[in-house]
């Protein structure tokens, strides 16, 4: 087993020794090694917060009842920005289809302003 | 007229006016994901979706808790009358298409990836 672990050590070298001069940039790590899956796209799925909190703003933001100066990551959509519960509904609706999620009847009954439909996204797994 | 102004703000009327609220609530938000579901193109939505708002919005200033009741009822039997048939769900949410396709394994369950390496290999 080690003897022929050994083998294989000797007969790949020299194709590792050619590629000094070749394109790639980077070393491989050892063959064998499953490691590094460098075209994967698996994992990259996360939203980071601050894209949440980007695309959040930008759906509120292009409210036509909405003044867009006056939009922040922390506005409450009935206090602050003076809209009525029916707008508060179609809001969570914009951001439903943003991020590609179904939120249930009564969660998205109780999203109320931004932090919280914020931190609704950002915890949910499946915010696209 | 005086008992009518003292029964406005007890607890029980107000508790029946938040139920009424929220009941108008999740009404308006499945009507309006109905009215995308029958009309696809986007500027159809936007005028279907302003008359729903006008309807509910010329009820708006109801304030006889009975008639509010029986308007609430009337609107959820047009719901049920025109909901449709084949609403469009996020694929992996309960009735879509990608709803528990592919499972978690049970805990306690490994593959060994050995690739078919045999013992005398």
């Amino acid at each position: 087993m080690a003897m022929r672990a050994a083998i294989l050590r000797h007969i790949r070298l020299p194709a590792r020794a050619q590629t000094l001069a070749g394109p790639r940039s980077r070393e491989w790590s050892l063959p064998g090694s499953s490691a590094s899956r460098s075209m994967s796209s698996h994992g990259d799925d996360h939203l980071t917060k601050e894209e949440v909190v980007e695309r959040v703003l930008a759906v509120v933001k292009s409210f036509p009842k909405v003044d867009p100066a006056t939009v922040s990551p922390d506005v409450h959509f009935q206090n602050d920005l003076g809209l009525d519960s029916l707008d508060n509904v179609e809001i969570v609706m914009a951001l439903e289809e943003e991020f590609k999620l179904e939120i249930p009847d009564l969660e998205a009954d109780k999203i109320d302003s931004c932090r919280l439909a914020i931190e609704y996204i950002y915890n949910h797994p499946m915010a696209g | 007229m005086s008992a009518t102004a003292a029964a406005t703000t007890t607890a029980g009327y107000l508790a029946r006016r938040a139920a009424q609220k929220e009941k108008v609530r999740i009404l308006y938000r499945r009507a309006l994901k109905d009215t995308l579901n029958w009309a696809v193109h986007r500027h159809l939505f936007y005028q279907d979706a302003s008359e729903l708002r006008e309807r509910f919005e010329s009820n708006k200033h109801v304030e006889d808790l009975d008639t509010v009741d029986r308007l609430i009822a009337d609107a959820e039997a047009s719901y049920n009358k025109w909901r449709h048939p084949d609403p469009y769900i996020v694929p992996w949410a309960p009735g879509g298409s990608k709803f528990t396709r592919n499972p978690t394994p049970p805990s306690g369950i490994e593959i060994i990836y050995d690739y078919g390496r045999e013992d005398n290999d």
